[in-house]
């Protein structure tokens, strides 16, 4: 983890030349939290971890069509180590070097990067590349070693085999409809101890083709979502869709189906694959959900969702206000769900035993000039107590000051009473800065 | 072998696609690389500003308008248009949650932004317990393959 973090530091000071000639965007979040754990029957212990966010973003290089885009993190325990073995820690969530072309909104990245294209969702140490073709065609592809992660207990290895490619070849058509045929194809998946998840046919290597689609018939109405097929054991992997209509200007009706065959879509995680206990197990979920747009300052959403496992079934609904006052500067929001699930959810599931609760949320927060504040307030409520506690809460208070336009100040008090805890207050003090140094455009 | 069989086709029609493709590729417009006017903070409609004229294979603007059903729903546009969303927001934006190795939870590092939609709030811990049970497939999406370090210390 040491090398990681230092990675991090020497690839920030390296970019430090470049980013002063160019448009560059800085995005630093520092924070000390501090909090206690001293709960019966474990050793008592004092956290006091400081943990450094570090986003670069360098544009306009070399010919103007150049970036490079880094962001990690890295963190050092100040008392009792917080999490694994290492008092230091970090990562490399990306960092890439992007060239956008001048037309076709072609373009190629090299280095730590995601791809999100179609049913492809990977991370790679390697290059990307996209563009736009006539006659409403498009592709892209990628390729490279994966990402290793932390291996998996009584493991050498977190499952993934050593190199990945795939890509998506797109159609569309005049605003009304995408296509989309996409695949990714992962070097064999290495060797596990856990020779019963291979023998059982619940473990393997990570090979997926899908297909997507995008239709809209009507201008009030669009259909999106995709399937997915495991090459590997040859069957489905996901159905996963989604229909809006929108009736009227700032009312929005959503429909959503989603169904997976666990084996097939779990089938090259090592982690995933150990919770399958019969190859034909199903989750299929649908819903729907309403938001309105009552006018520019307020916003009604009501939602409904039935789960469906071979272990059981469950339906979620409830509702939410959201306000915004002041010309967004103040900003709140109240919501409420009820989760009414069969025993078979519940932590221990017993006949008698519940896996229904209720869910309360409230939150405010308010930006003025020279301050920042905001209060969040969060509640489940159990049908049946967990560990004897009839509920979990947890209340978050926020205070910050603008030092200068760029630089934050803020902290962070939060208290909670949940099955794990009487009491669990945590302190937090964060060091926001956000500076784009030349350039317009937004800075979400 | 089959396999490549079965890749040949593939990959030749890819590239017939693609020489036939560059010969025209400068009649094809560039999205932006970046929103040329500074985006409002809080959630934004498009089509507040943007009129509905197709132009070329865009979507209509309406469709990316970020309404509660969007931001719920956001995994289907980005898996088709993430080039427009890189034109309001930075990558670093989408790694707030989506990462390879989480160092907290998103909602406590944003504590200070209860109004950004942020999973695991409250005490997680003990609803993943019945929320796990409930739908594996949306834990898999993010913790499947990668992010699952703080996972494994408990599921040995």
């Amino acid at each position: 983890m040491k090398k990681v973090v230092t990675r991090l530091l020497a690839l920030s000071v390296l970019a430090l030349p470049a980013a002063a000639l160019a448009d560059t965007t800085v995005n630093s979040t520092t924070i000390f939290r501090s909090f206690q754990d001293n709960r019966t029957g474990f050793e008592k212990r004092q956290y006091a971890p400081i943990t450094q966010f570090l986003g670069v973003d360098i544009d306009k290089l070399g010919d103007g069509n150049l970036s490079l885009h880094l962001y990690g993190w890295g963190r050092m325990d100040l008392a009792d180590k917080s999490y694994n073995e290492d008092r230091v820690d970090g990562a490399l969530t990306y960092g890439y070097a992007q060239y956008h072309f001048k037309e076709a909104n072609a373009q190629a990245s090299l280095g730590r990067l995601y791809v999100n294209e179609g049913i492809v969702s990977e991370q790679v140490d390697g290059l990307s590349v996209r563009t736009d073709l006539p006659y409403g065609f498009g592709i892209s592809a990628f390729g490279g070693a994966t990402v290793k992660t932390d291996n998996l207990p009584g493991e050498e290895t977190d499952g993934k085999g050593g190199g990945s490619f795939g890509g998506r070849l797109n159609y569309r058509y005049g605003g009304k409809l995408e296509l989309g045929l996409s695949g990714v194809y992962e070097s064999s998946a290495p060797g596990i101890n856990n020779l019963q998840l291979v023998r059982e046919g619940k473990f393997g290597s990570h090979r997926l083709v899908g297909g997507d689609i995008w239709f809209a018939p009507h201008s009030k109405v669009d259909l999106m979502g995709h399937t997915s097929y495991n090459t590997e054991t040859r069957r489905v992997a996901e159905h996963s869709y989604l229909v809006n209509v929108r009736p009227v200007q700032d009312l929005v009706l959503s429909g959503e189906f989603n169904e997976q065959n666990e084996r097939d879509l779990f089938f090259s995680s090592i982690f995933f694959a150990g919770l399958v206990e019969r190859l034909s197990d199903k989750s299929r979920s649908f819903g729907t959900r309403a938001s309105y747009q009552l006018n520019k300052v307020t916003e009604l959403t009501g939602d409904y969702k039935h789960y469906r496992r071979d272990l059981g079934q469950a339906d979620r609904f409830g509702g939410d206000l959201r306000l915004s006052l002041l010309d967004k500067a103040l900003r709140t929001g109240v919501g409420y769900h009820y989760l009414r699930s069969s025993p078979d959810f519940a932590v221990v599931p017993t006949s008698n035993a519940s896996g229904s609760f209720h869910e309360a949320r409230g939150f405010a927060m308010y930006n003025a000039k020279q301050y920042f504040t905001a209060l969040d307030a969060i509640g489940y409520f159990f049908k049946e107590d967990i560990n004897g506690r009839p509920r979990a809460v947890e209340l978050i208070g926020s205070l910050g000051y603008h030092l200068t336009p760029s630089l934050s100040l803020s902290g962070d008090l939060s208290y909670g009473s949940n099955p794990r805890f009487v009491d669990e207050v945590q302190g937090l003090i964060r060091l926001t800065y956000n500076k784009t140094f030349t350039g317009k455009g937004g800075t979400k | 072998m089959k396999r490549c069989a079965l890749m040949f086709p593939i990959l030749a029609l890819a590239g017939f696609i693609l020489l036939v493709g560059c010969a025209q590729m400068k009649a094809i417009p560039n999205l932006p690389v970046w929103h040329p006017e500074e985006v409002t903070s809080g959630p934004v409609s498009c089509s507040e500003c943007h009129e509905d004229q197709q132009k070329g294979t865009m979507k209509p603007f309406a469709t990316f308008n970020h309404t509660p059903s969007f931001v719920k729903n956001h995994r289907f546009y980005a898996a088709s248009d993430d080039r427009l969303c890189a034109s309001c927001h930075k990558a670093s934006f989408c790694a707030d949650c989506h990462t390879n190795r989480v160092e907290m939870k998103p909602s406590t590092k944003y504590g200070n932004r209860p109004d950004r939609e942020m999973p695991h709030r409250g005490d997680f811990l003990t609803l993943h317990k019945i929320e796990g049970k409930l739908d594996p497939g949306s834990c898999y999406r993010c913790h499947g393959r990668t992010n699952n370090a703080r996972c494994i210390v408990c599921h040995r």
